[in-house]
């Protein structure tokens, strides 16, 4: 059921990329949020149990053994990876027999290459050797050439990575050394703003307290700083002077980039080690003047290396439709073999007695001394070799060919995407980037878009906005003339430290913040400040600014919500200066003072909250814990303050139903007794070897309780800009918008509201449950109501009929995986909007599960952060914003993109554009090499059933390979049924993608019966013409050579809708580039042909028979395509007309406001 | 925008803000190629496009089509069978006897009578039917090496089952030339004068002249124990050996002509040819039939109606289709672009 496993997807044929998605698909599960047997209703928190390995004991024989500062006996045993990498895949020995084996992994190569073989044995060489190689040897080369060049490319830049220096300790002193010269248990020093050569456990760092920062960017492109530890028992000895040796117990390598486990016996002590200790190759050090780690993973077993895969790899809708019609060309071309070799049969049976001595075939041969059979092997295998030959001969009815030249329109179309200035984000100067190379034309056949709110809606840029301090609500008039006086700011060294980010606060709080007195309010606002200045991850940096008096504080962390708390609080005058792993420094209304941070329980999404402990400066402890309200208000103590928490509560409601995130703060002082209790049971469970996570969230649920409510924070996401437009085009592309958001019920509808995703008109059905039978019930009663309301209103056709579904996250661990889905889906598919609240990240794959898993309509998700990428791999289409939280979604994403308003232009306008063209593409291929087939055919029937061709072997190679090759995919890659400007201004016209217009099995069987026509024109034209002449048969062959070709040619001109100058060179020059070669075959004396075309030429009949044949064949597709056109338009015909004469369609007044409807 | 592309009616949106500032920007560098505004022509076929094609191709077809019948009408064309004249009756094994036996009189003659006057040159062809000189085994079974150079005398290996005979190499090896065609036929009038047949340039000088070589002599030619058909004078070149070189122009169909010769005098109306020939070439084992055919040429080639009556019928057939459009474009017209058409505006509501 939970197939989240990619590889569990119907790989049925598994194509180029099939080398770079097997690897990427192992790296997608190792961020895939839990195993596979977890159910998507289940809401507990997979998703962080997912990345904490550590519970697990490391056996023995798993481990990699790492002796510190003892690189020899740590590679004695074992050969560990050196340090140098190689991405490159070959050197000059092997490129040749490595690359072709890679590209032998390709179907269509296998093809080719058995239809190659089979023409070597001398019974079945239809072609010379040289032809019959050539297509697969010009594939070959293209595609080494181009290996070979990107190889180049990968060496070059991994000498450059192989050399840079790193310092190394040897022989108690740190000396430069290469990186590829770093061996596994080497210790490594690293300085600041230095990158880091290979993965490291931390030994110790220039921060007393054993912190060091580092920049991931390189790894997972978050530009936060995140902080990594030295362990206690490392953290204070200098490695030159106090040699430490101990040994490490490790894993062996792998990709996980988010999970380590290992242990290290130092001084007969044993110490676990998790991924906070451990900084992985290509990370920054930032902030830390230098630091000091072990080499435990080096070169290509560095997680860096093992996660250096390529995009992921899934398979187009239309691809796969494409390979049913491929099938069906394969039944085609059996059929045409078996009729040609049962013909061959009954004609073999039938002048069984004249074969011996009929000049044309003489199966006795006489030269040797006795008379034998020549190259007959008697009736049944003559049939069989003539099956066999049939399939040489007819090999390209399947369009193997189109196989490469997808890939190629794939590539030009994603060059388009990537470099379209209308999807490039300014404000992030991220282009759009195609991760997936081979579903582009997905892109035009969407129908669900399934969309994170945090992040991807929203700008994730948080701002403060309201407060709620012990039951009084500080939401009044925001002031300007704060922020213009230049903020908070302090003194430090005859210099102005400011925050980075401004914030506008609240006057009336501001004074309240300012008085510190004794007061009980005063006290409040105290505490609930102090709370967000010091509950919290955020690391302030001092950064230079353009005034060389002043100093910026830049607040970094991992959650913007965290960094917007902060600098408001900053801007009240409770001010972060520092912070290390032991305390923090707070500067308050301009006094600096330091608390001691005595434990920190970090946020988990199972509780839903964070507290730190903190030691004031007169010894008092206090835990300060902030969280969700859901998790906050079950650990209030009520009976404290009932009216504050009822205000508080009341003031919540009203933040979130404006969309405004919400967050309450909570608190208690601790007795030493509580504190002592706290402490050894939290030590024990921080040093636990397993089950850490779970013994550490028992030690936080134990301390966070009966807390003092101190108030709730309001912080505002705003909207990104052009979400409301976007989503509104989106819909009117008649696609079904799904909000799914981990956010509450209030803050989602709200959100609804402003990004039009919710009107005023829409009803609505709000389920939530907490029990599987009452679920059951609204189910039931939800859908009575939406039937009634569609009925009432479906006369007047309007927004009025449209029902919003708004569901939570509790009722859907009772629907998910359960029969209820069933009714679910019903019900939903009835509305035109479906909001999620309250949703964990596996629901939303489950979500995603239950559309895609019973309709045939493609799916689209799109999200920001980690918890977005189950449901972007679920999902037919996923799309990534590359925005504040994170890449994680980008890495799982097919396409990622700055901003969420793109998603319209890359729909409506490239997803359009891809769909029709690949659609057209692929109906044009197999006509175009079906009508050649069926040519070579019909000559077979006049030949004895014996496979000759008329047109030389030569030819036949060349047909799809310079005669036709050309324009499909120039076209595939160029042509534009609409503007960009009539595609955005009338989405519905995406319907035509939607509905399958462009590619079906009807449009399939139409076009294969043009081309019987046209093949039966092609063929009989001249063979009528020329009956009883003394026509030789190579004249004949390039005659049929040629109006093949230009037929083809002039097919596809017909259909060519924007004629750009390429489209006419790869055409035009088709055409000639096929006459040019025609002659050149035909200027060479030893073959049969020479000089056939020259006199052909000269001839009238020739020129008539060619003529007669172009427009002939022609006749009925044009007939029917100019009926459609006038008497049953399809929407992008009309469209097109109006873009083309758009002056008469201002004069029909009435017609240009329906148009605008 | 539109100034630039005046074939394209929209180009495309407002182009975007060109002059951003790009220092370190990962912006694309803007290109009306990258933008995939390229200035293009969008024909779209409006009514009268449509009905301007189909009258231009049958103003077109209709003359041509014409002109092609009458040229064929004009060609004289006098076809006689004679297999099955030329043998004295028989089973088929008995005639193929008397065909392989080199001793037996094969001459025969055949009078024809021409209808209408024949203007020269008049070409002598015959004609097989049944004869597949397209069939896989018979036109591989050829060396063009060997009958280029004579250096290549050797190289049969793809004469198969006639690439040698008593150990030597043939030349011209191979089923084809081994199956050269071998019955004669001279011509008189009525008054006993003899009509010239005229067998020289009867091939195609590029054959003559690159093809067969002036250098390379037959030889060990029809020297096997199975004769196939006609041998060659051993003294004359390739390149000479006219019928030859005519008869190894494979032909593409089983039904061919091959040029036999050309006479070159005008013969009247109501003439009757007397051809004496030698029924030497064995099509009976197989059931083949051998034909003469005299006939004069026209610019189109010889007498084939098809050309002509599918041309007309093309014509006739756009002419009918001009008609029905116009008609349709009358009865039910549709303004272009007309939105009522869109499918949102036609069912308002219904996705």
């Amino acid at each position: 059921m939970s197939n989240l496993h990619p590889q569990q997807r119907p790989d049925t044929f598994q194509n180029s990329s099939s080398q770079r998605s097997i690897s990427s698909n192992s790296w997608r599960a190792s961020v895939d949020f839990g195993s596979k047997g977890v159910r998507h209703g289940s809401r507990s928190g997979n998703d962080s149990e997912g990345f904490s390995m550590s519970r697990r004991e490391i056996n023995d024989d798993d481990a990699r053994l790492v002796y510190v500062n003892d690189p020899l006996k740590t590679n004695e045993m074992f050969e560990f990876a050196g340090n140098s990498i190689r991405t490159g895949k070959y050197s000059v020995i092997t490129f040749l027999p490595r690359n072709l084996f890679e590209q032998f992994h390709r179907v269509a190569y296998m093809y080719f290459l058995i239809i190659a073989v089979l023409n070597q044995l001398p019974q079945l060489a239809v072609f010379g050797r040289g032809a019959s190689i050539l297509p697969l040897a010009s594939v070959l080369f293209v595609t080494a050439v181009k290996d070979a060049y990107e190889d180049w490319r990968r060496h070059k830049s991994d000498k450059i990575e192989n050399n840079r220096m790193a310092s190394v300790l040897v022989n108690d002193r740190f000396e430069l050394k290469k990186w590829k010269d770093i061996q596994v248990g080497e210790v490594v020093k690293i300085s600041a703003d230095e990158t880091i050569p290979c993965d490291i456990v931390l030994l110790s760092t220039s921060d007393p307290t054993g912190v060091a920062y580092v920049q991931t960017i390189n790894l997972d492109g978050e530009s936060n700083l995140k902080t990594r530890y030295a362990k206690q028992e490392t953290l204070s000895r200098i490695p030159e002077k106090d040699i430490i040796s101990g040994l490490i117990k490790c894993e062996k390598p792998n990709r996980n980039i988010y999970g380590f486990q290992a242990n290290m016996e130092i001084d007969g002590k044993r110490v676990s080690l998790g991924p906070s200790n451990i900084i992985l190759r290509g990370c920054v050090i930032k902030n830390t003047d230098w630091a000091v780690g072990v080499a435990v993973y080096a070169g290509r077993e560095t997680k860096a290396m093992l996660n250096n895969s390529g995009a992921p790899s899934k398979r187009s809708r239309l691809e796969t439709h494409m390979n049913q019609e491929i099938m069906l060309l394969s039944f085609f071309l059996v059929t045409l073999c078996v009729v040609v070799s049962a013909c061959a049969g009954v004609w073999l049976r039938r002048h069984q007695d004249e074969l011996d001595l009929m000049p044309f075939y003489r199966r006795k041969d006489y030269s040797e001394g006795k008379v034998e059979n020549y190259n007959y092997y008697g009736l049944g295998m003559e049939i069989f070799f003539s099956f066999l030959m049939s399939v040489i001969v007819f090999q390209i009815m399947i369009p193997i060919s189109l196989y490469i030249s997808m890939e190629l329109v794939r590539v030009g179309q994603a060059y388009f995407m990537i470099r379209d200035d209308r999807m490039f984000d300014a404000s992030s100067n991220t282009r759009f980037q195609c991760r997936a190379l081979n579903i582009n034309e997905d892109l035009g056949q969407i129908k669900y878009v399934f969309s994170d709110k945090t992040g991807t809606l929203t700008e994730n840029k948080m701002e403060f906005q309201f407060a709620s301090i012990a039951g009084v609500d500080y939401s009044g008039e925001k002031t300007e003339v704060y922020v213009e006086q230049g903020g908070y700011n302090i003194q430090v060294d005859g210099q102005v430290w400011r925050p980075k980010v401004k914030v506008q606060v609240d006057p009336k709080l501001l004074q309240l913040s300012k008085t510190l007195n004794d007061t009980k309010s005063s006290k409040e606002i105290y505490d609930f400040f102090l709370a967000l200045a010091a509950c919290n991850t955020i690391v302030p940096i001092v950064v230079n600014s353009s005034n060389p008096n002043e100093k910026l504080i830049d607040y970094q962390g991992e959650s913007p919500d965290e960094q917007a708390l902060v600098y408001a609080a900053a801007a009240y005058g409770f001010m972060l200066i520092e912070r290390t792993s032991g305390h923090i420094v707070i500067d308050i209304q301009g006094e600096r003072q330091r608390f001691n941070v005595l434990g920190m329980h970090e946020f988990d999404s199972d509780r839903k909250r964070m507290s730190v402990i903190l030691g004031y400066p007169d010894s008092t402890v206090k835990v300060f814990v902030k969280g969700a309200d859901t998790s906050m208000f079950k650990i209030i103590d009520e009976s404290l303050n009932l009216d504050v928490v009822r205000a508080t509560e009341a003031h919540l409601h009203s933040y979130s139903s404006v969309g405004l995130r919400t967050l309450v703060v909570g608190m208690r002082a601790l007795s030493v007794s509580e504190f002592d209790t706290w402490q050894t049971s939290y030590e024990i469970a921080s040093t636990a070897l397993m089950g850490r996570a779970g013994l550490l969230r028992k030690v936080a649920i134990n301390l966070e309780n009966n807390l003092t409510l101190l108030g709730a924070s309001a912080i505002e996401d705003r909207l990104q800009k052009g979400v409301p437009e976007a989503i509104e085009s989106l819909r009117k592309a008649n696609m079904k918008v799904w909000v799914l958001t981990g956010d509450k019920q209030e803050t989602a509808i709200s959100i609804g509201y402003s990004s039009r995703l919710l009107t005023s008109k829409m009803s609505q059905i709000v389920i939530n449950n907490n029990s599987k039978m009452s679920c059951k019930k609204s189910l039931e009663d939800a859908l009575i109501t939406c039937k009634k309301l569609i009925d009432v209103t479906s006369a007047t056709d309007d927004d009025a009929s449209s029902v919003a579904l708004i569901i939570d996250g509790t009722s859907l661990v009772y629907i998910l995986d359960t029969e209820l889905e069933e009714q679910l889906f019903e019900l939903a598919s009835k509305c035109a909007v479906v909001l999620c609240c309250r949703v964990a990240p596996l629901q939303k794959a489950g979500i995603v599960a239950l559309i895609k898993n019973r309709t045939d309509d493609m799916t689209l998700a799109i999200g920001d952060g980690a918890n977005d990428v189950s449901m972007i791999q679920m999902a037919d289409v996923g799309v990534g914003i590359s925005g504040q939280e994170g890449r994680q979604a980008v890495m799982a994403s097919d396409f990622a993109m700055g901003q969420f308003r793109f998603l319209v232009p890359l729909l409506l306008v490239h997803g359009h554009w891809n769909y029709q063209r690949m659609a057209y593409m692929i109906l044009y291929n197999f006509y175009r090499n079906a009508l050649f087939v069926l040519v070579l055919f019909w000559y077979v029937l006049y030949t004895g059933f014996t496979l000759t061709t008329a047109i030389t072997e030569w030819s036949s190679v060349l047909y799809s390979i310079i005669y036709t090759a050309v324009p499909t995919i120039v076209i595939g890659i160029l042509d534009k049924d609409l503007s960009r400007k009539s595609l955005m201004a009338y989405p519905q016209l995406y319907g035509s993608g939607q509905r399958k217009e462009s590619y079906n099995l009807k449009l399939f069987w139409v076009t294969m019966v043009d081309t019987l026509w046209q093949s039966v024109v092609a063929f009989f034209i001249p063979v009528l013409a020329y009956w009883k002449s003394d026509i030789d048969s190579s004249s004949l062959g390039d005659l049929w050579t040629l109006a093949v070709v230009f037929m083809v040619n002039i097919h596809l001109a017909m259909d060519v809708i924007r004629w750009t100058w390429l489209s006419h060179a790869s055409i035009w020059g088709s055409i000639i580039a096929t006459c040019i070669c025609v002659i050149i075959i035909d200027a060479i004396p030893v073959l049969p042909g020479y000089w056939a075309i020259f006199i052909l030429g000269s001839s009238g009949l020739f020129w008539i028979c060619l003529f007669g044949i172009l427009v002939a064949s022609m006749i009925p597709r044009f007939v029917v395509k100019m009926f459609m056109q006038h008497c049953k338009p399809c929407d992008i015909q009309i469209a097109r007309e109006a873009e083309k004469f758009r002056n008469s369609m201002e004069v029909t007044r009435s017609g240009e406001i329906e148009m605008h409807r | 925008m539109n100034a630039n592309a005046p074939s394209s009616s929209s180009g495309g949106a407002g182009s975007p803000d060109v002059n951003a500032p790009r220092r370190n920007s990962k912006r694309p560098k803007y290109s009306r190629f990258t933008q995939q505004e390229l200035p293009a022509c969008k024909p779209i076929l409006t009514p009268k496009w449509v009905i301007s094609a189909f009258m231009l191709v049958t103003v077109v077809f209709i003359p041509i089509g014409l002109v092609s019948l009458f040229a064929s009408r004009d060609v004289v064309e006098i076809v006689d069978r004679y297999d099955n004249a030329c043998i004295p009756p028989g089973t088929k094994s008995q005639k193929v006897q008397h065909i392989q036996d080199a001793r037996s009189n094969k001459t025969c003659v055949r009078s024809l009578t021409v209808t209408k006057r024949m203007k020269q040159p008049i070409y002598v062809y015959y004609q097989l039917d049944n004869y597949y000189q397209n069939h896989r085994r018979y036109v591989k079974s050829r060396s063009d090496q060997q009958l280029r150079n004579r250096g290549d005398e050797n190289d049969t290996s793809s004469c198969d089952p006639e690439n040698e005979a008593n150990g030597m190499s043939i030349v011209p090896c191979g089923l084809i030339a081994w199956s050269l065609f071998n019955d004669t036929f001279s011509f008189s009038t009525r008054n006993n004068s003899q009509l010239n047949v005229n067998k020289r340039e009867i091939s195609w000088k590029s054959d003559r002249d690159e093809k067969f070589g002036s250098d390379v002599f037959p030889k060990n030619f029809q020297n096997g124990s199975l004769i196939g058909g006609g041998r060659l004078n051993e003294s004359i070149p390739l390149s000479q050996q006219e019928d030859l070189i005519v008869w190894m122009r494979t032909a593409a169909l089983p039904t061919f002509r091959k040029l036999y010769g050309k006479i070159e005098v005008d013969i009247e109306e109501g003439e009757t040819i007397n051809v004496v020939l030698e029924n030497r070439y064995n099509t009976y084992s197989f059931s083949g039939k051998k034909k003469l055919v005299l006939s004069t040429t026209s610019w189109l080639g010889g007498k084939n109606n098809f050309i002509g009556i599918a041309y007309l019928s093309v014509g006739g057939l756009c002419f009918l289709l001009a008609s029905t459009f116009t008609i349709i474009y009358l009865v039910k017209p549709r303004h272009l672009g007309d939105p009522t058409y869109l499918s949102w505006n036609r069912n308002p509501g219904g996705h």
